[in-house]
């Protein structure tokens, strides 16, 4: 450095002394470092100053104030709201809280790691492992946290630890409302589960405002109307003493609970559809035609929430999730299958719409109709001879229905089926509804490159081939043809009360569709569906109500077959009734059921008895509800 | 590019760069355990004090090469520009904790007031250097037509309210005139005035929380939960440091939470109780070191100009610190004044970043013409 200084041309300037002017050479060399001693004096004084002070706080209030820190040990606590209460259409409690004791360790107030981790796993029975691999789950949080060790502990094992408290620094008991569903199983899919966030889920932006150890609604009811349910956590600020144990509460800020919500499901009703269902795979729905309430769901095999709510075991988790039967599929909205016969309602609505038969146009049916290279068969082998429109609804005679399909081409049948809401979401108020599937040769094309083939239009006539329906969108078809071509979005929450009892949301009818057609199309249809239950020869006739008049279809779909083996038919059944003046429209699927008739007609038959003629009262009440 | 002139590089003072990186890298591992408790962790402070210095260090690179000269003669051009923005900050500056303080441009938070701690310093010295005034004492004419340009930046400061950035400039005011040297009437004026305006202000300013504040510091237990409850949890926490303090990352404190802005204004209790004692009278060594340092290129300086900027930029640290510090250990009313290098607060490091271009400026000119 300094050599290549030396050979530098400004070398003289670089290192000459410093300069100025006269008058700077005045100040600099008398007023300025005056000033300079100034601040040397400032700066030693300031330190003394300091020093003193600190050696004061530090060294000879030191021992008081390392007591004073270590006593000192306010916290601030979460005060749990509890979730808002979900009642019947008449008020009966479908889902509550209860208070339920839970067990925590702050990890800061451990004296001796081993022994509190050693301690409460003899004592509590939980394994010391998973004990260890809950606390640091939590490391990334201040040691002062309280970690979640056993959700919902027992009487007796309260009382052992409360008796243990001494020997066991760290651990601590808070009581927490916890989600209740006094029915169990019963309405599962329909009310959903809440279970403690996930952290995967506390990183996106929808749950900012929620923290470990939360819980959150995953499934049904409790998901979709989360934000109403929550309600807003209080806190409160505490002094604990050194075993961690509340001393006295400082500061309160309580809880405002969550929203209670009025159901329009009708315990009764759903009692008996839930009767009717035992022992049956599949799903129902029933909900009143004129304004969409839902007052009936089931989906069976069903799951129970309560284990969800206290905190599920692996085990449960495991049996739950891996069960071949998908016990958390709700059926209703997620189940897609080909809704056989069912359809034909549809085939009839629109080939009569369009003036394609009437009532006196006639097929002769002789067990088969020989189309292409194939024959298609129909259900009964004898074949139904000459059969009219009304003939072959009641009888439901496949190969009636080849023909009229055949006139009427895939592409009708599509954008009818689309306008009355098939093959897409009905919109009812439950998360992760499926749309199903309903073909166009437009579809075909575009999912599989080849053109539509007459043949499979036969087949999607009387709703096999590539028709997958979920038992909601069928019901909405019932509806549809009850209602004379108006439908409304399915609607399982009638109405949301704040804790102060003021209604926050009410929910009026949406028409979902609203279509003319000529008044004389569903004449004809609706005496078709009264007479397939009311007619001797009817598909449903076993089911027939005495004083009451139900119409429906029946349906025996084909199911795929699982891993190779047939499982038998899906057994389908829609239904509206009183026939006269529809109140109630009714969607049973019974899976791998066998006949419509025999496996699911009955269902539907339960439900109109049990609204129309065992108690009376409730169809009052029913009647009540509709002229709201 | 920039040519970096290898003779001024030679010059750069070593010494001061040197104590600087030892305090700001004292700052970063104190800012980890201070944010440690925080439910999102230390990561996203640290990265965001990270990013703040990297760019004080281009700031710097940037200054040294312009001759201080060029930036005094330009002071003007940066009073008005950061006028400018506290001004913006007060019509639509985002409320933060009840006060409006912050401006966001791009996504990035700034603080002008922050930046206005030195660019009154350049203002101050390129209008009162010897070449400017007419005579070598200040006459009292002389300041009170510097005080008009200080005391439009200090009302909308205040008005913030940021009654700690206020208060630095106003005795950044003081400091500098001070240092010039007054006529003896002149000095006579300013102490009969400094008495009156306490009780002016007292009346007129202070807002309520602001007089609470002084009420608490004169009897700290009459409001054990309230204000008064925080000052005594942060002197609990420096106290229970004792000699050797409790060990890095152990302090108990500030993890409860319950000494508020414990990253920022109340940073030093987390060191004190850390460190202890002995930690803290090197800490407080570094910075009187610093700050001497400071006061060493002042003297050494080319010119006044050069002596004037860098005993300004000396005496921001140095207040900051003294009255930090003071305030953590209950010996001075809370102000909202970041201590310098140490506090969380990207516009304040950027700022005391800018103040050491500054001075490595200075000092390294001092040989030119």
């Amino acid at each position: 450095m300094r050599k290549k200084k030396n050979n530098h041309p400004d070398h003289d300037m670089f290192f000459a002394e410093p300069r100025g002017t006269e008058y700077e050479k005045v100040l600099k060399e008398k007023a300025l470092p005056d000033k300079y001693r100034w601040c040397k004096w400032i700066l030693v004084v300031t330190m003394i100053v300091l020093s003193i002070r600190l050696w004061h706080l530090q060294i000879m209030q030191g021992n008081e104030m390392r007591l004073q820190s270590e006593m000192n040990r306010i916290r601030i606590k979460k005060v749990l709201a509890p979730r808002g209460i979900m009642f019947d259409k008449t008020g009966k409690v479908l889902a509550d809280t209860r208070p339920s004791f839970n067990l925590y360790i702050t990890p800061e107030d451990i004296k001796d790691f081993n022994e509190t981790v050693d301690g409460l796993s003899s004592l509590m029975g939980i394994d010391r492992e998973e004990i260890i691999e809950k606390l640091k789950a939590a490391s990334n949080f201040p040691s002062s946290f309280p970690v979640k060790i056993k959700d919902d502990i027992s009487m007796d094992e309260l009382a052992k630890v409360e008796a243990n408290r001494v020997y066991l620094p760290g651990v601590s008991i808070q009581i927490e409302p916890k989600r209740n569903y006094p029915y169990g199983k019963m309405m599962a899919h329909t009310l959903g589960y809440v279970s403690e966030i996930s952290s995967e889920e506390l990183k996106q932006k929808e749950y900012r405002t929620y923290s470990p150890g939360d819980y959150i609604g995953k499934y049904g009811l409790e998901r979709m109307y989360e934000s109403y349910l929550r309600g807003v956590d209080g806190e409160k600020r505490v002094e604990v003493d050194a075993m961690g144990r509340e001393v006295r509460t400082l500061e309160k800020k309580d809880p405002i609970p969550g929203n209670n919500m009025y159901l329009n499901i009708n315990l009764d009703v759903q009692m008996v559809v839930e009767k009717a269902f035992e022992g049956k795979r599949g799903g129902c729905i029933a909900l009143e035609p004129k304004t969409g309430a839902v007052v009936a769901l089931v989906s069976r095999p069903a799951f129970d929430p309560n284990k969800f709510a206290s905190g599920i075991t692996k085990q449960d988790w495991q049996a739950i999730a891996l069960d071949k039967a998908h016990p958390l599929q709700n059926r209703v909205i997620q189940g897609r299958y080909p809704p056989g016969s069912t359809f034909k309602i549809l085939t009839s609505l629109k080939a009569l719409e369009d003036g394609l038969i009437n009532t006196g146009t006639g097929f002769g049916c002789k067990g088969g109709f020989p189309f292409g290279n194939r024959v298609f068969k129909c259900w009964k082998k004898g074949g139904h001879g000459m059969v009219n429109i009304h003939r072959a609804i009641v009888e439901s005679c496949d190969v009636f229905f080849y023909n009229v399909g055949l006139k009427l081409g895939v592409d009708r049948i599509h954008s009818f089926g689309t306008s009355i809401g098939l093959g897409k979401q009905t919109g009812i108020d439950l998360p992760n509804e499926v749309r199903g599937l309903l073909p166009s040769s437009e579809w075909k094309k575009k999912t599989y490159g080849v053109p539509w083939y007459e043949g499979e239009t036969v087949s999607v006539a009387i709703g096999q081939g590539a028709v997958w329906l979920t038992p909601v969108q069928l019901v909405q078809l019932s509806a549809f043809v009850a209602n004379e071509g108006v439908t409304f979005k399915p609607q399982i929450v009638d109405k949301i009360i704040g804790p102060d009892g003021k209604t926050l949301k009410k929910f009026e009818p949406v028409v979902a569709a609203d279509i003319k057609m000529k008044k004389e199309v569903f004449k004809i249809v609706k005496e078709g569906m009264q007479g397939v239950v009311n007619e001797p020869s009817g598909t449903a006739y076993g089911s027939r109500i005495q004083n009451v008049h139900m119409s429906g279809k029946t349906g025996t779909a084909q199911s795929t077959p699982v891993q190779g083996r047939d499982l038998g038919d899906h057994a389908w059944f829609i239904a509206y009734s009183p026939s006269e003046d529809p109140a109630i429209a009714i969607s049973v699927l019974v899976e791998y059921g066998g006949h419509g008739s025999s496996a699911a007609a009955p269902v539907a038959k339960a439900i109109s008895e049990s609204l129309f003629t065992v108690k009376p009262e409730i169809k009052e009440a029913m009647v009540r509800g509709q002229s709201r | 590019m920039v040519k970096v002139d290898k003779r001024k590089l030679y010059h750069l003072d070593w010494y001061l760069i040197i104590n600087g990186c030892a305090l700001f890298a004292i700052g970063i591992l104190n800012l980890v355990s201070a944010t440690s408790s925080f439910y999102s962790g230390s990561f996203n402070f640290i990265i965001k004090q990270l990013i703040a210095f990297s760019v004080g260090i281009v700031l710097i690179a940037i200054i040294v090469n312009f001759d201080y000269r060029t930036i005094a003669n330009n002071a003007k051009l940066f009073y008005f520009i950061s006028l400018g923005a506290i001004i913006l900050v007060l019509a639509w500056g985002m409320a933060a904790g009840g006060a409006r303080r912050w401006i966001s441009i791009f996504g990035i938070s700034f603080q002008p007031s922050e930046f206005v701690k030195p660019v009154i310093v350049l203002l101050l010295a390129s209008l009162l250097h010897e070449k400017k005034r007419e005579k070598m004492l200040l006459g009292l004419k002389d300041i009170v037509i510097t005080f008009a340009w200080v005391i439009v930046p200090f009302i909308l400061i205040v008005l913030q309210p940021d009654l700690g950035t206020g208060i630095i400039i106003f005795l950044i005011f003081i400091a500098i005139i001070w240092f010039i040297g007054m006529k003896k009437s002149a000095y006579a004026t300013l102490l009969s005035v400094g008495t009156v305006l306490p009780i002016i202000a007292w009346h007129y300013v202070l807002r309520p929380y602001q007089k609470q504040r002084i009420y608490t510091f004169l009897n700290i237990d009459s409001d054990p939960l309230g204000v008064g409850y925080h000052t005594k949890q942060a002197m609990i926490a420096v106290g229970s440091g004792q000699f050797f303090g409790k060990g890095y990352l152990q302090g108990t404190q500030h993890k409860l939470q319950f000494i508020p802005e414990h990253h920022t204004d109340f940073i030093y209790t987390v060191f004190a109780e850390e460190w202890g004692f002995f930690g803290s009278i090197i800490f407080f060594l570094l910075f009187l070191t610093f700050i001497n340092r400071c006061m060493k290129i002042s003297q050494q300086a080319y010119d006044e100009l050069g002596s004037i900027i860098a005993f300004g930029l000396g005496s921001i640290i140095f207040l900051q610190f003294s009255i930090n510090v003071l305030m953590n250990i209950h010996l001075a009313p809370v102000v909202g004044i970041p201590l310098p290098f140490i506090s969380y607060g990207g516009s304040s490091l950027i700022s005391v970043l800018i103040s050491v271009g500054l001075l490595l400026n200075i000092n390294m000119r001092r040989y030119m013409f």
